[in-house]
């Protein structure tokens, strides 16, 4: 509009009216330009909501709506302000973020349910004549119709289906696939349930109601950190970014705070003003590192070698030569280094062997419960052997000694850490210790020549067994420091005291490793630990998912662990390791469980570790490369180790070390059946048709159909894209579509055979009859689905979502209704259920279905399996939940899976609820839910609270959980003060009438109150830490020795040569064959794929807006030496290939990058401008085209106290890291617009 | 009631058993206006007859991949105007106040911005008012018309009559700039990915153009080592 008419340009009025003294003066132009600015920001309404996604931001955002359309989100500004001298938490948010309002209403949305287009002409066709289940059952049973949808996944062909239709077709496939192979076939992947924790649990209710199986995810991908289970028992605690604040030494390792933690890393930056002290450790330049004051770029996969240099200072300087008093009493404490190991003899020498136990001792101390769970220890003030409290032998079967009081048998002790001083040992033995720096290929071939065993000296105290038997003990803290080499006057080869050596473990040697230069070692190491000293424990490590993908990430961790021991930091504020990789804290987690798992209806749930199964599934398993002795200890025990990987894996599947889906190869509804008709107790008739042979486990035989998975949902995951490790064996195997596997399986290449699992000759092809995914986006994933499920998005539903970085508890909102056909997960799978109680009754009715149940962590059971032994080979006989796993029997009502969840079921009242070993009465918090949420009037589950919203299922949550309700967080501690005979409530007493509501969290995001689910507390003095209540309520960590565990002493850590830290460089894939390789191809990198800026995993990379940040599509970044080599330019198109697949991308040729390596952000999408790779004829793949799953036997560990298998707590994990790609230019881009069209014709 | 807005509304609309019933009609009135030329009227008989004889699961395919897969075929208008920027929500405001303003109330899970529903819309208001609207937007036909023949779908000439009853001349820079963007084949799900086949970075008052100090750069960019054979073909 032009103003020009109204405006006087050459004259100004005098008759101006003035008021205000002059000050002001009124006008009479025309002003109708200022309604653009108020237009702009007019609006009906402001919600509170946040974003859904897996990227610890967890910000708090207002939405903005007018006339029902989202028309801009800003920043919220209202958190609890932060105690005082602690900058508050505000602004929260980033880029990503504030552009989702764009990316709601974008093109790219699900926008009807979709359904493959052949499966509905057949489906409708067939429905016109035959009931559902009736017609998914003659679908099934015509392999024709079955292959003429199955083998066209992911070539488009879809079209628009009523709901009514897609949940139906869903449902009876569930529903036949229960009946005809068992329900626990049907699988269900969803991820980080903390993101958006109704979402994810309406789905997990679905599948756990009718005995399907929730697949973990943390581990899957990686993000789980083994060593923390293994040192503290604890599947990840870690420090709120607020805690940063109170360091005063910052170690960034592999993290790069400003890039993936944004809305965080104001933190950071102000500790910086306050005087803290940073070192960032990082092989390229990234943007953390210009934080650092000091930034050493270790070659990638090294850092072990840098962990153990470090720690080598750390204990020369603050333990040996000089003893520093806060350290010595924190590790004499708090750590295991005062425990006693056995010595074992192999091959004419000694090598460190399990801990010594009360039951090992004539008299076993006096202990009659659980005398093999207790450790033992040498008490200076008795001068005696004592076996200490808080080992894991106090936990279970007695109360009031689990706890870390310096006590034993209620007398005080100061246990003896070392037996270095002549009157304190009986002589000095040689041990030996594996050393596998010199395992090394390729460009990590740098270390020196060192033995791969390194025999050490050894001051030991020889005691008497119960047979007479004299026994070899040492200290964890001698074994420790000779570990890493450093000499303490005792004589012997492979220790120094000299940092210049080149021997293992020295700064120097190390340099040599890692390239960083060994002056800064030291540099570093003091100032961290001087650090430490001074302040008590504030000096802190941030790590990354760069240090944990790693094949041997427990030895980066562990390194790590060992230095913040040393130093005394876990447990204080401001110190100890920030593990931030993947959301994983849920913080009202024990209110969750119930809804998530249905536990107040039937128990145990299934869970499945998804590694093992997707490495047994998509067939990866049939490819492996490496070999179990390839990593195994040159002074590993006897025993039967040449094995396959797969076969450490079904072993400990059988032994319930780990979980197994699918369970039996027969159907369980019909074992428990045949149990029935023979008239035995259903858990006997298990154990003794497994012994016979009669029945066998699915794990045996993965490629038999009857063991295949047959149904799997997939939502709020890009499973097959971002998270699909081995993408192509996924399209290959589990999918039965085109791939791009180019390697040979074990067959073909004649390599060795699985001795457990099963061989056919030739793999199947497309093992699932049907693929759910719900999403709001057209994910990979959804593109090789038969249904897509369009869901509600961040904006459209109710929901929380939680995060490690910060203390709050965050509500999702629907500030609109879902756009298009969408609805939420709680509403879709809310439909499927219905739809399944339409169409079961007459074909599935009340029946008893069987579970396998793994020995679990935190339950009496955990300490089953003090010694190695498999029942299957004659070794033991087989216990159920003692020597395998449990047989458990379940009830389940097939007629009521929709009245059951919608409303919250009677076993809450009779069997309580609880986590993490403790468990309380919740008669109370039920009875409140009835009058809050009202009850259902009828139906079968009449008269129970209703959960008929995915508020009411909010409510559910928060009254059930100790972090917000007061009252049950006292009743929490109560029940843990019984085991550990301290006094804990004080803890939550003044948050006793603190109930928080989804309403409340609405007002203004609330803090969590102290729960004993964690082990840190919220208060007005500290920040959240994780460790906390360990070191300052005396809680014992919950592993076998009750404290912070160093050494390992399990037989298969003892075998693959983990019972102390050591440098591992990453193992050979060997991915890049004569085979694959082309002529002239020379440049082979370490592949790494770190998290990115523009999206976070593959949300938002298919936002142009984002991408034109980058540079709009898939780039791999490379260093200029490495691009010169290959006569790479920068924006060239490469193509990066191995064994397992090939990828196309544009490099960015950089000065950042270290050679050697290759960075492609995770997770670009295969659906965006990606052209044909030469090397495969299709399509380029995706970052996990180039990678598939290896397996690392010391994971499926179980049935040992801290070792034992927790859903997403302990277990195989999908590492990625020690993958190599050859590079090279592409001669030809080819965008493959000819070549895909006629599959597609043909698909007409 | 403007009978063929109405009928060009339901034609853009997914194909049902009811639609292809009805195509008889439709296409009669179709047929039967002056407003759009003969060529028009008889370029338009292939869509017609196609939505009235083929399979349906073959037409449903084809529209979800054509149209809800397809960003560059996008029938929400503003995804044209707007692609995926703040102004996107605020503009589909402005249009639900414009429905209002005429006396409806949105009745349906499609976005004020969907073709169809705009055309429906218009169907009821005047001549005028509906020529003017779709003047605004003849950019866009003319893009799609394109876009569509390259595919060789026969749904281009549905909006090559639209663009004959906004009875302007689109404005040609406007298109040309939309075509510059790269092609999609519909029927293929991968060429899906050549909507994102250009690296283009946006700075500066004249997107295209880069600012000064990354131009050449991003003109290198631009320039695929080897295009893609259907833009090598054009």
């Amino acid at each position: 509009m032009s103003h020009l008419l109204d405006r006087l340009n050459f004259l100004q009025s005098k008759e101006l009216e003035q008021f205000s003294n002059g000050h002001g003066q009124v006008t009479r132009e025309n002003r109708d330009w200022e309604d653009t600015y108020r237009n702009r920001w007019r609006h009906d309404k402001v919600v509170r909501s946040t974003h859904g996604v897996n990227c610890t931001g967890s910000c708090s955002w207002k939405i903005y709506v007018k006339s029902g359309i989202v028309t801009w989100e800003t920043q919220q500004t209202d958190y609890p302000r932060t105690r005082p001298d602690l900058p508050n938490h505000e602004p929260r948010g980033c880029a990503r973020g504030a552009s989702y309002s764009w990316y709601l209403y974008s093109a790219n949305r699900v926008k009807n349910p979709l359904v493959r287009g052949r499966l509905m002409k057949i489906w409708r066709k067939m429905r016109e004549t035959m009931e559902p289940i009736a017609a998914w059952t003659k679908l099934q049973g015509d392999p024709v119709l079955r292959a003429s949808y199955v083998e066209n996944r992911g070539m488009g062909g879809f079209v628009r289906a009523t709901w009514d239709e897609a949940t139906e077709i869903t449902a009876a496939a569930n529903a036949y696939t229960a009946k005809t192979y068992g329900p626990d076939r049907v699988f269900g992947f969803s991820p980080i349930p903390a993101m958006s924790m109704v979402s994810y649990a309406a789905g997990s209710r679905y599948l756990s109601l009718m005995g399907g199986v929730c697949m973990s995810f943390y581990d899957w991908y990686c993000d789980l950190p083994p060593a923390s289970p293994m040192t503290w028992g604890e599947q990840t605690d870690v420090p709120e970014s607020a805690d940063w604040y109170n360091a005063g030494y910052l170690l960034l390792w592999g993290s790069n705070v400003p890039q993936t933690r944004t809305p965080d890393a104001h933190f950071y930056t102000e500790a910086r003003y306050k005087g803290t002290k940073s070192a960032v450790i990082c092989p390229d330049y990234s943007e953390a590192a210009k934080f650092g004051d000091v930034w050493l770029n270790a070659k990638q996969g090294t850092d072990a070698a840098l962990a153990m240099a470090f720690g080598h200072v750390i204990l020369r300087e603050f333990h040996l030569d000089r003893q520093t008093e806060y350290f010595e009493d924190y590790v004499r404490k708090y750590s295991d280094f005062p425990m006693l190991v056995q010595l074992d003899q192999k091959d004419g020498h000694l090598v460190p062997g399990r801990f010594l136990r009360a039951d090992d001792l004539a008299g076993k101390l006096g202990e009659k419960n659980n005398p093999e769970w207790k450790t033992v220890a040498f008490d200076e003030v008795s001068d005696s052997l004592v076996s200490p409290n808080g080992s894991v032998g106090y936990r279970w079967g007695e109360d009031g000694e689990w706890n870390l009081e310096e006590k034993a048998n209620t007398a005080d002790t100061r246990l003896k850490l070392s037996l270095v001083l002549d009157e304190d040992h009986d002589d000095v033995v040689a041990v030996d210790f594996p050393y596998f720096g010199g395992q090394t290929f390729g460009q990590f071939n740098t270390d020196a020549e060192h033995p791969d065993i390194l025999t050490r000296n050894i001051p030991v105290k020889m005691i008497k067994g119960p047979k007479g038997k004299k026994i070899a003990v040492a200290t964890v803290f001698d074994l420790f420091c000779a570990n890493y080499g450093l000499d303490r006057g005792l004589g012997g080869d492979w220790v120094t005291n000299d940092y210049n050596d080149q021997m293992p473990g020295t700064p120097a040697w190390a340099e040599k490793i890692t390239g960083v230069p060994a002056d800064k070692i030291i540099h570093v190491a003091r100032e961290f630990a001087d650090n430490a000293e001074k302040t008590t424990g504030k000096s802190m490590i941030i790590i990354g998912a760069a240090m944990n993908h790693w094949y041997h990430m427990d030895m980066n961790y562990r390194g790590v662990i060992n230095m913040l021991v040393m130093c005394g930091c876990v447990g204080q504020s401001g110190g100890g390791w920030a593990h931030y990789v993947g959301q994983e804290k849920l913080r009202p987690q024990t209110g969750w469980q119930p809804l998530a798992f249905g536990l107040d209806w039937s128990r145990p749930p299934r869970h499945m570790n998804s590694t093992s199964a997707w490495y047994a599934h998509s067939d990866q398993w049939r490819y492996e490369t490496l070999e179990a002795k390839e990593i195994l200890s040159p002074t590993a025990p006897d025993g039967d180790w040449d094995i396959n990987l797969i076969d450490y894996n079904i072993r400990a599947e059988r032994m319930g070390w780990l979980p197994s889906a699918p369970q039996l190869k027969t159907n369980p509804l019909e074992v428990a059946k045949s149990a029935k008709a023979a008239g035995k107790d259903i858990s006997a008739y298990v154990a003794e048709n497994l012994k016979s042979g009669d029945l066998e486990m699915s794990c045996e035989d993965p490629d038999n159909p009857a063991n295949w998975p047959r149904n799997l949902f997939v939502w709020r995951s890009n499973l097959l894209g971002s998270s699909g490790k081995g993408h192509e064996y996924f399209l290959k195997h589990l999918l039965g579509t085109d791939h791009g596997v180019m390697g040979k399986d074990l067959g073909q290449d004649g390599a060795q055979l699985p001795k457990e699992a099963v061989w056919h000759k030739d793999a199947p092809r497309g093992k699932l009859d049907l693929l759910v995914t719900i999403d709001f986006r057209m994910s990979t994933t959804c593109v090789y689905s038969d249904i897509v499920l369009p869901t509600a998005s961040w904006y459209e539903k109710d929901d929380m979502n939680t995060s490690d970085m910060h203390p709050f508890i965050h509500p999702l909102q629907a500030a609109v209704d879902p756009a298009y056909e969408s609805k939420s997960d709680w509403e879709i799978f809310k439909a499927i259920a219905k739809k399944f109680q339409e169409i079961t009754p007459g074909y599935l009715e009340k029946e008893t279905d069987v579970v396998l149940l793994p020995i679990l962590h935190d339950t009496p059971a955990e300490i089953a399996q003090d010694q190695v032994l498999d029942w299957k080979k004659g070794e033991c006989d087989l216990i159920p939940g003692k020597t395998a796993p449990a047989f458990v029997t379940v009830e389940r009502d097939y007629t009521a899976i929709y009245d059951r969840f919608t409303a919250l079921g009677p076993l809450l009242d009779k069997l309580g609820n609880g986590g993490k070993g403790i468990s309380w009465d919740t008669q109370t918090e039920i009875d409140n839910l009835s009058a809050l949420n009202g009850v259902q009037l009828d139906g079968a589950a009449a008269g129970r609270p209703k959960i008929e919203t995915a508020i009411d299922a909010c409510e559910v949550i928060l009254m059930l959980a100790p972090e917000t309700n007061g009252e049950v967080a006292v009743k929490a501690w109560h029940a843990l003060e019984k085991a550990t005979g301290r006094e804990h409530a004080h803890l939550a007493e003044g948050e006793q009438h603190n109930k928080i509501r989804f309403r409340d969290i609405a007002a203004q995001p609330r803090k969590i109150i102290s729960s004993p689910t964690w082990s840190g507390i919220e208060s007005e003095k500290v920040s959240y830490n994780a460790g906390y209540t360990n070191v300052h309520e005396l809680i014992p960590w919950r592993t076998l020795t009750g404290r912070q565990q160093l050494y390992q002493d399990h037989l298969w850590m003892r075998a693959f040569g983990e019972g102390l830290m050591s440098y591992r460089p990453p193992v050979d894939l060997k991915t890049i064959t004569a085979d694959v390789l082309d002529d002239g191809d020379t440049l082979v990198l370490n592949f790494i794929t770190p998290h990115q800026k523009w999206g976070i995993h593959s949300t938002y990379t298919d936002n142009l807006l984002m991408l034109t940040l980058n540079r709009g599509g898939p780039v791999v970044w490379i260093s200029e030496v490495d691009a010169k080599s290959a006569g790479i330019k920068d924006n060239d198109w490469i193509e990066a290939y191995n064994i397992n697949g090939a990828l196309t991308a544009r490099a960015v040729v950089s000065q950042r990058i270290k050679e050697g390596t290759a960075f492609m952000y995770h997770a670009q999408e295969k659906i965006v401008n990606t052209p044909g790779s030469e090397k495969t004829g299709n399509r380029g793949g995706i970052h996990n085209s180039v990678t598939r799953t290896t397996m690392k036997p010391t994971h499926m560990i179980g049935g040992y106290a801290h070792q034992s298998y927790g859903f997403n707590y302990y277990g195989t994990v999908g590492s990625n890291r020690d993958e190599f790609v050859v590079i090279r230019k592409m001669k030809n881009v080819d965008w493959l617009d000819n070549g895909a069209t006629p599959a597609v014709e043909a698909a007409e | 009631m403007d009978r063929t807005l109405k009928a060009i509304s339901l034609i853009l609309s997914y194909p049902t058993l009811e639609l292809q019933q009805a195509m008889p009609e439709i296409g009669g009135v179709l047929a039967a206006d002056t407003r759009l030329t003969a060529a028009a009227r008889r370029d338009l008989r292939p869509v017609v007859e196609e939505l009235a004889g083929r399979d349906i699961y073959a037409l449903q395919e084809q529209y979800v991949m054509l149209f809800d897969r397809s960003r560059t075929l996008s029938l929400n208008l503003f995804e044209h105007v707007h692609g995926e920027s703040r102004d996107r929500g605020g503009a589909m405001v402005s249009l639900i106040e414009t429905y209002r303003d005429g006396g409806f109330e949105p009745a349906t899970s499609e976005l004020p911005d969907h073709l169809p529903v705009l055309l429906e819309f218009l169907a009821t208001r005047s001549q005028t008012e509906g020529q003017e609207t779709l003047a605004d937007a003849a950019h866009i036909f003319e893009a799609l018309v394109t876009r569509l023949a390259r595919r060789e779908s026969a749904y281009g000439a549905v909006f090559a009559a639209l663009s004959q009853l906004a009875a302007v001349e689109a404005d040609s820079e406007a298109v040309a700039a939309m075509l510059a963007e790269p092609e999609v084949d519909p029927t293929d799900l991968e060429a899906l990915d050549e909507v994102w086949e250009e690296s283009e970075v946006l700075f500066g008052p004249d997107p295209n153009a880069g600012c000064p100090q990354v131009r050449d750069m991003l003109s290198r960019m631009d320039t695929p080592i080897n295009p893609s054979p259907r833009q090598a073909a054009e």
